[in-house]
C-alpha cells in the first residue's frame, strides 16, 4: 500500500460524528431503539441502525471509503438504507429474466434497474465504483435524474443475482424493470418533439438575423435586389420549418376540421399557414413586406410550450408501472416431493403455496394451515395488520408479517385483486372526462368568428381591388393570431402552479386548477388522510408509574417489528427513556409478545393473551378496554408475573388540521364524504368528532374496497357533482383518478400521487380549502385574460377589416396584447401571498 | 453587398450541421440524465488509488 495516499480510516477519523450522536452512515440522530455501534477500519463508531453499519462495513471492506467525503462535500442528506427486497435468487431463473433482460449478440447480457436510495452523485459514484470492480460486469451507468442504472453484464461469469446483493449490502434497493413497455412509446414521442423544436429554434435563430437586416434596410435603403434575395432566402428556411417542426400542429388541425371541431391547433395551423401563404405570394410578386420571421419563431415558441408540458406529463405514466412492481414473481410450492420455487405466472388455481414471514403473498387464495397477520395496507389502506386463520381469504401482493402460512390458489393473472387494481386505474385515467378548459370552450367559437370575419373582409374589398383585399384579410388573421388567447391559460396556469409550490401544494395537472372552483363534493379517505396512518401510543392507564410500563413493554417489543411494537418503541424513543434488556423474547400469533426483563416474566398483548395466561382483568381495566376499542383505537395488557400491570392505549391520531378543514369546507356549502375500507364502528367515532364541525351531514361510507371507491365517486358524479377526492394509499389509486380532482398526501404511496392531480407536500389536509382559493383565483385571471384578449381584437379587427392596418402593425400590436396577458397572471403571486 | 450572396448559404451551412450535432446528441441520449454527468466528471479515482491496486477493475 502507497504511504503518500489518504488512509481510508483518515476520512473516518476526520469527521467522527461519535460525538454529536449522529449515525456515521446516513447523519441521522442515532438514538432510537435500534442504535448499535460498530468497529469500521479500527475505530468505533455509532449507527442509527444495523443496516446503516452493515452498508458502512461492506463500502469500506470495498476500500470506497471516499464516499463519505463526497458525500460531506455533497452536503446531502443520506437517509438508513431502504429495505432490499427478499428473494433476490428469482432473478436468476430464466422465466423472470425474460420479462427485462436484453441478450446481446455476443451473450452477455443488458438490463435497466430502477434503484431505491440515490441521493445524490456520491450514491452516483459508489455504484458505479463498486460494480464497475466486480467481475464479469462490463457496464454500469447510473442515471442520476431518473434513479435508474443501466447494467450490461456477462453472465457467465456472474449472475444477477449476485450483481443485486452487492446493490443491497451497499444500501440500495434495486427492481429490474422493462424500459420499453414502462414509456417506449412516450420516450419516442418526447424524442420527435424535440427533434422539431430543436429545428425550430434553428429556423428561428437565422431568420431573425435576416429580419435585422431587412428592418435595418427599410429604414437606411436597401437596393432591391438584396431584399428580394433575402426575401428567397427568409423561404427557403421558413418552409422546411413550417411542414417539419409544424407537421403535426397542420395536421392535427386538418383532422380537427375534417371531424368537425375548431380546436386550438386550428387558429394556429390558419395564422401560420395565412401568413406563409401571403408572405410567398409577396415574395414571387417581389413585394415589399414578408412575415416569414413571424410564422417560424411563432412556431418556435409554441414548440418550446408543448415540449415543456410532455416533460412535466412524462411521470405519469409510471403509476401503472409501479403497481405492476408490487406483484411478487416467485413463489414456493409445497410439492409432494417437498418444496419447490417456480415463478408466479406458472401457478395455476389449485397449488399449495408456503408463504415464510415478510414474503409477499403470490398469488389469491385461501389460507389453508397457520395463523398469522397480513398487511394489507396496500389494498385497504389500513395501516392494522389483518388477523388470517385457515378459511380466511388472502390477495396477492399483500405482505406476511408475523408467521409461516400455508395457502392454496384460488385466482392467478388477470383475475387477481392487484391486476382488478391495476386495470381500474388504467381505465379510470383512460375514461375520465376530460376537464374541459374555458380556453377550449371559448376558441371554437373564436375560430369561427375569426374566419368568418376575415372572408367578410376579403369579399368586401376584392370588388375594389384583390391587393387590398388580400392584406386586409391577411392583417384580421394575424391580428386575431391566437398568442393572446394561447397565453391566457397556460400563463395563469404556470404562475398558479409556481405559488401552488411554494407553499406545499404540488399542482401535477395544471387543468384541475380551472376546476377546483366548481367543486360540490369532497371525499376524504379515513386512513392516511384524516388520521396519520400510523399507531401511536395515545394513552397509558397503570396504578404505578407510566414510564416504567412504557420501558417495560418497550424492552419487549423493541424485537419484533409489528406496527404496535414500532408504535410503542417509538413512544419510548419520544420520551428519550433508555431501552432495558430483554431475554427470551417470543412472539404467540394473534395475541401477543413475551420476555422476561429484570428477572420478571413479562406478556404484554390482547385479553385473549391474559386469559390463555390466566391473569385475571379488573372491571375498571375491562371497561377501558372496551372503550378504547369502541373509538378505533388498540388496547394492550400487560402482565408481569402473572399479575396485570395496566394497559397502553394505542390508535391512529386525527391529524392535525383536519377539524379545521371540515368545518370550513362546511362553510363554503361542500358536501363531505368520508370512506374507510376499516368496519362502520370503527369509522363512528371520528365521524362524531367531526360532525361537531359540519354544518351539514356528513355520510360514512365504510368497509369499501377499491372499486367501490371508484364506484361511489362515479355516482356522485352522475347526480352531477364535481368531485374532488383526497387519500394516500395504493387502494385509492382508482377512486383519485376517477374523481375530477384528485388529491394525494405528499407522505402516501407512490400511486396514489401518480394518480393525483394536486399532491399536498407535508399531507397538511388544512391546505386543501387555500388551494381551493387558488384555484378560484386561477380561473378569474384566466377570465380576465381571456376578456383582455378579446377586447384587444374587438378594438382591433374593425380596424383591419377597414383596411386601416398594414400587416407590420398587426405584427407590432401582437405581441402587445400578449405582454397584457403574462402581465396579469403575474398578479395571481401577489394576490395569494397576502392570503 | 455581393459578399452576401456566399455569406448567407454559408450561414445557413453552419447552422444545419448545428442541429445535426443536437439531432445526434439527443439520438445519443445526451440530454437522458441533466445531473449525472456534471458530478461525474469531478468524481475521478484520485482519492483512493491505494486500494484500485489491491482490486484490479476487470
Amino acid at each position: 500500500m502507497d504511504n503518500d495516499s489518504i488512509r481510508p480510516s483518515a476520512f473516518l477519523s476526520a469527521n467522527n460524528p461519535l460525538d454529536d450522536g449522529r449515525c456515521f452512515h446516513c447523519g441521522l440522530p442515532a438514538n432510537g431503539a435500534s442504535t448499535c455501534s460498530g468497529d469500521v477500519a479500527g475505530e468505533q463508531h455509532l449507527f442509527c441502525c444495523s443496516g446503516c453499519l452493515n452498508v458502512c462495513q461492506v463500502i469500506h471492506e470495498a476500500g470506497l471509503d471516499a464516499f463519505y467525503q463526497r458525500l460531506h462535500k455533497q452536503e446531502a442528506e443520506m437517509a438508513p438504507p431502504p429495505d432490499s427486497p427478499c428473494d433476490i435468487d428469482q432473478y436468476d431463473l430464466p422465466d423472470v429474466q425474460q420479462e427485462f433482460v436484453h441478450t446481446l449478440a455476443d451473450g452477455s447480457k443488458q438490463a435497466h434497474l430502477m434503484v431505491e436510495g440515490i441521493h445524490c452523485a456520491a450514491c452516483v459514484w459508489l455504484i458505479e465504483r463498486a460494480l464497475g470492480k466486480m467481475p464479469g460486469i462490463i457496464r454500469a451507468e447510473v442515471n442520476l435524474a431518473h434513479h435508474r442504472l443501466l447494467l450490461h453484464w456477462q453472465p457467465g461469469t456472474i449472475p444477477l443475482s449476485k450483481i443485486m446483493q452487492r446493490l443491497a449490502a451497499l444500501g440500495y434497493a434495486a427492481i429490474p424493470f422493462n424500459l420499453d413497455t414502462a414509456e417506449g412509446k412516450m420516450r419516442a414521442q418526447n424524442r420527435r418533439l424535440l427533434f422539431r423544436m430543436g429545428f425550430a429554434g434553428f429556423g428561428a435563430m437565422n431568420i431573425m438575423w435576416i429580419s435585422i437586416a431587412l428592418y435595418a434596410g427599410s429604414f437606411s435603403g436597401i437596393s432591391i435586389e438584396d431584399r428580394h434575395f433575402f426575401h428567397w432566402v427568409s423561404l427557403a428556411i421558413a418552409t422546411p420549418v413550417l411542414f417539419y417542426s409544424g407537421g403535426p400542429i397542420l395536421l392535427s388541425a386538418l383532422r380537427g376540421l375534417r371531424l368537425g371541431s375548431l380546436g386550438m391547433d386550428l387558429p394556429i395551423a390558419i395564422g401560420a399557414l395565412a401568413t406563409y401563404t401571403y408572405s410567398l405570394w409577396q415574395t414571387i410578386q417581389g413585394g415589399e413586406h414578408i412575415y416569414f420571421d413571424t410564422v417560424v419563431s411563432f412556431l418556435f415558441v409554441i414548440l418550446v410550450g408543448r415540449y415543456l408540458e410532455a416533460l412535466a406529463r412524462r411521470n405519469a405514466s409510471s403509476a401503472t408501472l409501479r403497481l405492476l412492481e408490487l406483484q411478487p414473481r416467485m413463489a414456493t410450492r409445497l410439492t409432494e416431493s417437498g418444496e419447490e420455487r417456480v415463478a408466479v405466472r406458472k401457478l395455476v388455481a389449485g397449488d399449495r403455496l408456503h408463504i415464510r414471514p415478510g414474503d409477499k403473498v403470490p398469488a389469491d387464495g385461501t389460507v389453508l394451515e397457520g395463523i398469522s397477520h397480513i398487511d394489507e395496507s396496500m389494498l385497504t389502506g389500513e395501516s392494522k395488520p389483518v388477523h388470517k386463520q385457515s378459511g380466511c381469504r388472502v390477495a396477492g401482493g399483500t405482505v406476511n408479517v408475523e408467521a409461516s402460512l400455508v395457502m392454496q390458489v384460488e385466482v392467478t393473472g388477470e383475475g387477481s385483486v392487484l391486476s382488478r387494481i391495476i386495470h381500474l386505474v388504467e381505465s379510470a385515467q383512460g375514461s375520465k372526462a376530460r376537464v374541459q378548459r374555458l380556453a377550449d370552450r371559448i376558441v371554437p367559437w373564436f375560430v369561427g368568428t375569426t374566419l368568418l370575419l376575415s372572408a367578410i373582409t376579403f369579399l368586401f374589398w376584392v370588388q375594389s381591388d384583390f391587393d387590398t383585399a388580400l392584406l386586409a384579410a391577411t392583417a384580421v388573421l394575424i391580428i386575431t393570431c391566437p398568442c393572446a388567447l394561447g397565453l391566457a391559460t397556460p400563463m395563469a396556469i404556470a404562475v398558479s402552479t409556481g405559488v401552488g409550490a411554494r407553499y406545499g401544494v404540488l399542482v401535477r395537472n395544471g387543468e384541475a386548477l380551472e376546476n377546483l372552483s366548481r367543486i360540490t363534493h369532497v371525499v376524504l379517505d379515513k386512513t392516511g388522510t384524516l388520521t396519520e396512518g400510523r399507531m401511536f401510543v395515545s394513552d397509558i392507564h397503570t396504578l404505578g408509574d407510566k414510564d416504567r410500563l412504557l420501558q417495560l413493554a418497550g424492552a419487549v417489543e423493541r424485537h419484533f417489528s409489528h406496527p404496535l411494537a414500532t408504535a410503542i418503541c417509538s413512544s419510548l424513543e419520544a420520551k428519550a427513556l433508555p431501552f432495558m434488556p430483554c431475554s427470551k423474547p417470543q412472539s404467540l400469533a394473534g395475541m401477543g409478545v413475551g420476555g422476561v426483563v429484570d428477572d420478571c416474566e413479562i406478556w404484554i398483548g390482547n385479553r385473549r393473551l391474559m386469559n390463555k395466561r390466566g391473569i385475571e382483568l379488573d372491571v375498571a381495566m375491562t371497561e377501558a378496554c372496551e372503550r378504547i376499542e369502541s373509538e378505533m383505537g388498540v388496547a394492550v395488557l400487560l402482565a408481569s408475573d402473572g399479575e396485570l400491570l395496566g394497559l397502553l392505549c394505542i390508535e391512529d391520531q386525527l391529524r392535525q388540521g383536519a377539524e379545521e378543514l371540515v368545518a370550513e369546507l362546511s362553510k363554503c356549502g361542500i358536501g363531505i364524504s368520508l370512506l374507510t375500507g376499516d368496519s362502520a364502528a370503527a369509522a363512528k367515532h371520528l365521524h362524531q368528532r367531526l360532525s361537531e364541525h359540519a354544518s351539514a351531514p356528513i355520510q360514512v361510507i365504510a368497509d369499501v374496497l377499491p372499486e367501490d371507491k371508484l364506484g361511489y365517486i362515479a355516482k356522485l358524479q352522475e347526480k352531477g357533482e364535481c368531485v374532488l377526492m383526497a387519500g394516500d394509499g395504493i387502494n385509492d389509486g382508482p377512486a383519485l383518478a376517477q374523481a375530477d380532482i384528485g388529491i394525494a398526501m405528499g407522505q402516501g404511496t407512490d400511486v396514489s400521487m401518480e394518480c393525483s392531480d394536486i399532491v399536498l407536500m407535508g399531507s397538511d389536509v388544512s391546505k386543501i380549502p387555500w388551494t381551493i382559493s387558488l384555484g378560484q383565483r386561477t380561473l378569474q385571471t384566466i377570465r380576465q385574460n381571456l376578456g383582455l384578449s378579446l377586447a384587444y381584437n374587438i378594438i382591433l379587427v374593425p380596424a383591419a377589416m377597414a383596411a386601416w392596418v398594414t400587416p407590420v402593425f398587426a405584427a407590432l400590436a401582437m405581441p402587445l396584447s400578449s405582454l397584457l396577458v403574462i402581465g396579469n397572471a403575474i398578479l395571481i403571486r401577489r394576490h395569494m401571498h397576502r392570503r | 453587398m455581393s459578399v452576401i450572396y456566399g455569406l448567407i448559404p454559408g450561414m445557413i451551412i453552419l447552422g444545419l450541421v448545428g442541429v445535426l450535432v443536437f439531432f445526434w446528441a439527443v439520438k445519443n441520449g445526451q440530454y437522458d440524465d441533466m445531473e449525472g454527468p456534471a458530478h461525474r466528471i469531478l468524481d475521478d479515482d484520485d482519492m483512493d488509488n491505494s486500494k484500485d491496486k489491491d482490486h484490479p477493475p476487470s
